[in-house]
Order: structure tokens, then C-alpha cells, then sequence
């Protein structure tokens, strides 16, 4: 931690959009290294605001001196999940997964209880707010695909990650024929919750637990030639950096050293091998909203690079905004507020770029931007394989119904 | 290994590095901007100062010491990066006020006036004399601002407090982009009953839509209104950068953010590659040139520890102006602290004077005798600089 590097320039505090709309938390400059310099091993930690941080990361991004105020915000937020009794409401979304596994095997019947009044009303006395709907479960979800790779060609170990898998399958399925249009050989690795969702809500033990089982699965395929292909921008950041940094995993160098965001993946083999895609054209108008942790990749945005080359895309980058949503962060009744504000203002930036629909890598800002505008949230992968004609096999039931909850958007 | 081959590498996001690479994509070259975090022009007033010395801008570079790189500029260039500078950030919905044969005075939130030449346009109606009668409004809690210290120097000031309901410029000044938040705002002003000729706030006028926020002021109380600007987070210069930003994304650069450039890849008397910092694996960047726009040492651009100044990215010669024990006055605020002569030494064609590379370009406060401070040449030479490495640059190339 380099809380001491601070030069309280507070360049991270004009890019904290928490702090932008929530008087409650004091900032990153103060909530990490101002804080940092008063939280002492022996005393209880009693500063509760910290659990107000959403973790886009956009201060560690901003911080010209390298102090990384989300990082420090992060240990801290630990600590108080340790030292506090945890409410419903994080316990919930710590242990998402087995949620999520509970939901997609019971899927007609769960859908219906978030779906419904009296579902609701008890998610609201959990402290859960849905202002914008739950997203729908997926009965179906990724199979184990393990077939042998054939010599000499690319192999990829995908790590689809919990939206995917247990919300839209379909998108998984498709990735995979994108990669596999590419002649590349993937296989679906055993895999379980990155971690992300459990060191959110303070619970790092379990956010452990996840991430040595993924590390003992996905070295095997390191080990044997994989290259680890990821779609969800959340858990990549958590692949490559938590697993070393906070969670401490031993081998987690070179699971980092070996993973690749799926674009990031396709680009280099498309400039590499010097492959011309059969690109055929798209015509969209797109608002491509960049996710504040494809940004703390540091990877640029590699399917902004793939996108133009599409004809008929016309794509705009908006990466100033956060939606707000952050994973399970706006689902909580206390964050509700700011999270509506927030992503009231990147839905109107997206407007003035006059774009039919929104294009984002994250789930759950596709889910955020979408709930809230009432228009279309696409994956990148999805616009590249309607270009490259990679049609979806199934579709999902949410895509047929038409979202009826677009009067929230009315206010902005 | 770089997946993208780029024309140009540009080092550093503040005003050098932006006005450089949005001139050479704008030609059609392909421009990717690496950056350390933000640049120290978030944290500055937004106005555009060339040079301070004299009631003309120009006048005063030209009476700038012989060895001061705004000499290696020509004045059409100064001009022309003015004009294009004003003309770009108009079309991006930030206009700026000024030119640069005339100098012009902005309040500052210490009640003492700071010389510059090109201001944002709510910033326009600053005074020009102490007699001026203003009105400040300043905010309940507003932890950085302090009305009484201009009430102390000006005496044909008042002021009043509203309370906004949050207590930071970050807070206010996103309540102000929210309509209904301006109305209640303005009620209670009306009833204010003031009498002095313009109105003063701090710069809390929103982010996006300052100027229009501004003109409803004015509109609803029938005199001019201007923004004084606070310490940081500043408003005005968050507007400046994001507006830089977009006209850069504009022209088809691309940025790669919280890139820390740690060195780079050498052959001969070329710059072949940049390498960076990355979550996972090393990464590089390929080019065919590259612009160096680091900043100083609060932007990263230098670095001095106990054995000497340092460039360390490219390892370029540093002049540092003397030993250790030479850079600093006696006087905290003098402004003649050796060390801010500390920089890259370059000829005409803005290359490192005693340095080998062909391909590498400089401009900015990264570069040496600058003395910000002391000439008041904060990032008018940074356009002014980053504009004629720009040139050269394409001069090369053809």
C-alpha cells in the first residue's frame, strides 16, 4: 500500500462518481490514504462509509502518483466486513453464485419470485431494491465441453464467468463459435464464481475459497497449452489482479500472465496472423459504454479496434461515465440513490450520441443502461457475430418480451 | 510486443500531449496517448496563460531570457496554436475568451488578481480593478472557498451564503446541472437584494454545461456573473481536459489509460517501442515516432532524488541547473528556485539536443528553463510548444 505517495492533489476525488452524488462518502482521498493513516491493527474500524465504494476502480486510473485509493478502500472495506455483523443483503450477494446456481436449476420459479409483487417486497426487506428488473435465469446453462484439441492449433481454456452462464447462456454460446471461427480449439474449463461478488460485499474468505478452486482448475489447462480467454470485464480484473494482489493465490502470476480479455484475444490473432475477417456490414449506430474495469485493464478497448473494422458500424466510445450499477452494489436499498443518479447521467450521455443501441463487455451495465433507457444492450462479441454471421442457435426468453419498465426514464 | 503498430506514440494527457496528438491525427497519422493517472491540467484554473511579464503576451516572450524555449517558437505559431485552440474547444461547448496581444486579469478566491490571456467564458466578467463592485455567493461548508479573503482586499464587495445541501465543489457543481436545482437557486438570489454590478461565485457552475448554467444567471439578474476559480478539484480545469479529451478521440487518437511508460526499446539512432506497465503481462507499444509531453515533476515527467535529476523513461540528458544544494532558495515562494529550470534542452526541431534519437520529439514543462511560475507560462507554451513539435514532426516525415 503506498498510501504515503499522496499529494492530495485530489484528482482522484473529481473522478469518484460516487462522490459526485453521494454526500455520504467523503471521497477516495479521504475514505483510502488520508483514512489509511488513522486506521489502527488494534482498534475496531468505525469508519462505515467505506462500504459506500462502488470499486470502479476510476481513482486508481486517475492517481498520478500511484497511490491506488480503491485498493486501500478495498482492505479496508475487508476489514469492516470482518468486523461488523454483515447484512442481508451482502451475505446475499457475497455467496451470488450458489444463489445463481439455486435460480437457474429452479429457473421457471425463481424468475417468478423477482419478478413478482410479493417477491419484491421481500427482497426490500433484505435491503435489495430493484429499480431496474432482476435480470431473468437462464434454466439452461454452459455445458462442460472437453473434447481433445486437435494439434497445432490455438487452445483456449474460457472462463465465461456467472452472468454468462447463468443468464445468458446464449451470448456463451455464441463467444464460443466466434473463437471457434477463428480456428480455435476451446474448452470449458471446471470454473466457479470469480471472487468478485464476495470481496464486494467484505467477505474475502470466501472470495479466497473461489479463486483457489479456479486456480488449481485453470493452471491444469496452463499448464497444458491454454491460453485463458475471459468476456466478462469484472472477472478478468479479478483474474488478473485481485488473485495476486489482495487475495494473496499462490500461482495466480501466471494464471494473470496467461488470461486474455476475448477481444484483446481476437485483435492480436487478427493483426498477428494478419486474418482478414469476413466482415460483413453492420449498419448500427452504437454507443460503445466502456466499463470502468475493461478501463483498470489497462488493455485499452481492443473491441472498439475490432468494431471499426465492421462496415456500417458507427461506434461511439463513452468512458466517462460509470453506470452505477457496479455488480451488486446498486441492487442494495442504501445505494439505490446513487445508483440511479449515475446511471441517469451515462444513459443521457449515451442519448446524445443519438445511437439505436447501447454496447457495453459488462453484464451488469448492459443490465443497468438498458433497465433504465428501454433501449437494446448488446455485447461486443454480439455485433461481431452478426457481422461475421454467427447467428444466435437459441434465444433467450427475456430478449422476446418487451422491457416495460422504462417510465424511470422519464426523469432524465 | 505491441498488437497495434502506431505512427505515433504521444507520452503524457495534459495539454502538450493532447494539442500534439490531436494535430498529428488530424493529419491522418495514427495516434495512440499513453498516461501515468490524470495530468496536472485537471488541477489548474483552466485559463490559458502565455506569458505574464507584460500587458502583451507576445511583448513579454519576446523580452523572455535568451536560452527559454518559447524563443525556438515562431509568433505565427503561438498565434495559430491560440487560434486553433480557441476554435477547437468552441466546438467541443467550451469557449474561451482572450487573444494573445492582450493580457487579462482573472479574481482569484485569495482576493488578489492573477494575470493571464485566455479564460473559459464564465470566467469572462472577472473584474479588471480592485473598484469594481461585486456580490460573491458562496456556498454553506464550502470547505474551499472563503469569501472573507476577497472582502479583505476589495472593498466595494459583499457577500451572501446559500446552502446547497452538500458542502464540496464536486457536489455543488453536479446539483447545478440538475434544472430544478438552478430554479430554487435562483429564487433565493432574487430575493437577495443585491446591488453591486456583477455577481461572483466560485467555480461551481457545473461540468458540462457551465457557460449555459452562467447565462441563466445573468439572464434572471440582469448583470454579469463570472466563476472565480478555487483550489482543487477544479471545476474549470475537469471542463478543460475533457474537453481536450474529446477533440483528441475526435481526430481518431486513441488513449490508453494508467499506462505508466517505463522504457524504451532502442536501435541505432531510433525509438522503436515504449514499454508500459499492465495488469498481467508487459506491454509495448510500437511507433514510428514519438511525442514526449511527461510534464514536469508533478506531472512524472522528471524525477529528482538524492543523486540528481532524471528522465526515465527514454533516459534523456537532464540539465539540472546546478548541484543539489543550488536548487533551492532560502524563500519558500521565491520564484527563482533553480530547480524549475530543470528540464530537456532541445533545438529548433524540438529534439533532445545531445541525444541520439532521430524519432523523438519533446515539448511542454517537461522541457528545460521553462520557469512556469516565475514567467507565468503555464499551458500556453504547452500549446504553443506542442504545436511546433507537431509540425516539425510531419516536417520530418515528409
Amino acid at each position: 500500500m503506498k498510501f504515503e505517495h499522496c499529494i492530495r492533489c485530489t484528482i482522484c476525488v473529481e473522478n469518484c462518481p460516487v462522490f459526485r452524488v453521494n454526500p455520504d462518502f467523503p471521497g477516495p482521498k479521504q475514505a483510502g490514504p488520508d483514512a489509511q493513516r488513522f486506521r489502527s491493527e488494534k482498534d475496531k474500524t468505525v469508519d462505515h462509509w467505506v462500504m459506500l465504494c462502488s470499486q470502479c476502480k476510476r481513482c486508481d486510473m486517475a492517481c498520478p502518483s500511484g497511490v491506488e485509493p480503491a485498493g486501500i478502500i478495498l482492505r479496508a472495506q475487508q476489514r469492516y466486513g470482518i468486523e461488523h455483523p454483515r447484512t442481508a443483503a451482502h451475505l446475499l450477494f457475497a455467496n451470488n453464485y450458489y444463489l445463481s446456481r439455486l435460480g437457474s436449476v429452479t429457473a421457471p420459479f425463481a424468475n417468478l419470485i423477482t419478478a413478482t409483487g410479493i417477491g419484491k417486497k421481500i427482497l426490500q426487506r433484505a435491503g435489495i431494491t430493484s429499480y431496474i428488473p432482476f435480470p431473468e435465469f437462464s434454466f439452461r446453462t454452459m455445458k462442460k465441453q472437453n473434447k481433445p484439441a486437435s494439434p497445432g492449433r490455438k487452445k483456449v481454456a474460457f472462463f465465461y464467468g456467472c452472468f454468462i452462464n447463468f443468464y445468458r447462456p446464449d451470448i456463451g454460446a455464441r463467444i464460443i463459435r466466434l473463437l471457434e471461427s477463428f480456428n480455435i480449439d476451446v474448452v470449458l474449463p471446471p470454473q466457479w464464481c470469480c471472487g468478485l461478488p464476495a470481496l464486494g460485499n467484505g467477505n474475502l474468505a470466501l472470495a479466497r475459497h473461489f479463486a483457489e478452486k479456479n486456480v488449481a482448475s485453470l493452471s491444469a489447462y496452463v499448464d497444458a497449452g491454454y491460453d485463458i480467454v475471459y468476456s466478462c470485464t469484472s472477472c478478468g480484473l479479478c483474474l488478473l489482479n485481485d488473485y495476486q494482489g489482495i487475495m494473496e493465490i499462490p500461482r495466480a502470476k501466471k494464471i494473470a500472465e496467461n488470461s486474455y480479455d476475448l477481444h484483446e484475444y481476437i485483435l492480436r490473432l487478427v493483426i498477428e496472423k494478419n486474418i482478414r475477417p469476413d466482415f460483413r456490414a453492420v449498419e448500427r449506430s452504437v454507443a460503445y459504454h466502456i466499463p470502468c474495469h475493461l478501463r483498470a485493464l489497462k488493455i485499452g478497448y481492443p473491441a472498439a479496434e475490432l468494431m471499426k473494422m465492421i462496415p456500417g458500424v458507427e461506434c461511439h466510445i463513452l468512458d466517462d461515465a460509470c453506470c452505477g450499477l457496479s455488480g451488486s452494489y446498486g441492487f442494495k436499498k442504501t445505494n439505490e440513490a446513487t445508483a440511479v443518479q449515475l446511471g441517469g447521467r451515462a444513459v443521457s450521455l449515451i442519448r446524445k450520441t443519438d445511437s439505436s443501441a447501447i454496447v457495453s463487455d459488462c453484464g451488469s451495465c448492459r443490465m443497468q443502461l438498458g433497465g433504465l433507457s428501454g433501449m437494446d444492450a448488446f455485447d461486443p462479441a454480439e455485433i461481431i457475430c452478426e457481422s461475421l454471421g454467427i447467428a444466435p442457435r437459441w434465444k433467450n426468453s427475456k430478449k422476446n418480451k418487451k422491457k416495460k419498465e422504462t417510465g424511470r426514464v422519464a426523469a432524465f | 510486443m505491441s498488437i497495434i503498430e502506431y505512427d505515433v506514440i504521444v507520452i503524457g494527457a495534459g495539454v502538450a500531449g493532447l494539442t500534439a496528438g490531436t494535430l498529428l491525427a488530424e493529419k491522418g497519422l495514427k495516434v495512440a496517448l499513453v498516461t501515468s493517472g490524470e495530468p496536472t491540467a485537471c488541477l489548474s484554473t483552466g485559463c490559458i496563460d502565455f506569458c505574464s511579464g507584460k500587458d502583451n503576451p507576445e511583448e513579454a516572450i519576446a523580452g523572455l531570457p535568451a536560452h527559454h524555449p518559447f524563443h525556438l517558437v515562431t509568433s505565427k505559431q503561438i498565434n495559430d496554436a491560440a487560434d486553433d485552440f480557441r476554435r477547437k474547444m468552441a466546438r467541443a461547448g467550451l469557449s474561451y475568451w482572450g487573444d494573445t496581444s492582450r493580457s487579462r486579469l482573472v479574481l482569484s478566491a485569495i482576493g488578489t488578481f492573477k494575470t493571464t490571456c485566455l479564460v473559459q467564458e464564465t470566467m469572462q466578467a472577472s473584474p479588471q480593478n480592485e473598484q469594481e463592485k461585486i456580490h460573491i455567493v458562496t456556498f454553506a461548508g464550502l470547505k474551499d472557498f472563503y469569501p472573507g479573503y476577497i472582502i479583505a482586499r476589495l472593498k466595494n464587495a459583499s457577500f451572501s451564503t446559500f446552502d446547497a445541501g452538500i458542502s464540496t465543489t464536486m457536489g455543488i457543481a453536479s446539483l447545478f446541472e440538475d434544472e430544478s436545482f438552478l430554479e430554487t437557486f435562483l429564487l433565493w438570489l432574487e430575493k437577495q437584494n443585491i446591488r453591486e454590478d456583477k455577481i461572483a461565485v466560485p467555480a461551481v457552475l457545473g461540468l458540462e454545461s457551465a457557460a449555459a448554467i452562467k447565462n441563466k444567471i445573468e439572464q434572471h439578474m440582469e448583470r454579469p456573473v463570472f466563476e472565480i476559480p478555487t483550489i482543487p478539484p477544479s471545476m474549470p480545469g475537469r471542463r478543460l481536459f475533457n474537453c481536450m479529451k474529446d477533440c483528441f478521440r475526435r481526430a481518431g487518437g486513441v488513449i490508453y489509460w494508467d499506462w505508466q511508460a517505463t522504457g524504451a526499446e532502442k536501435s541505432g539512432r531510433v525509438i522503436e517501442a515504449v514499454f508500459t506497465e499492465s495488469q498481467g503481462r508487459p506491454n509495448s507499444l510500437n511507433a514510428k515516432a514519438f511525442v514526449l509531453a511527461a510534464g514536469s515533476f508533478v506531472g512524472g515527467g522528471l524525477r529528482a532524488d538524492h543523486h540528481g535529476i532524471s528522465e526515465n523513461i527514454f533516459d534523456l540528458p537532464v540539465l539540472t541547473a546546478g548541484k543539489r544544494r543550488e536548487w533551492f532558495d532560502q524563500d519558500y515562494f521565491s520564484l527563482n528556485h533553480r530547480i524549475s529550470r530543470a528540464g530537456i534542452v532541445v533545438d529548433e526541431s524540438f529534439r533532445a539536443v545531445e541525444s541520439p534519437w532521430d524519432n523523438l520529439y519533446i515539448c511542454g514543462a517537461i522541457l528545460a528553463h521553462v520557469e512556469a511560475l516565475k514567467n507565468g507560462c503555464g499551458h500556453g507554451f504547452a500549446l504553443a510548444t506542442a504545436r511546433a513539435a507537431a509540425e516539425s514532426l510531419l516536417e520530418t516525415r515528409r
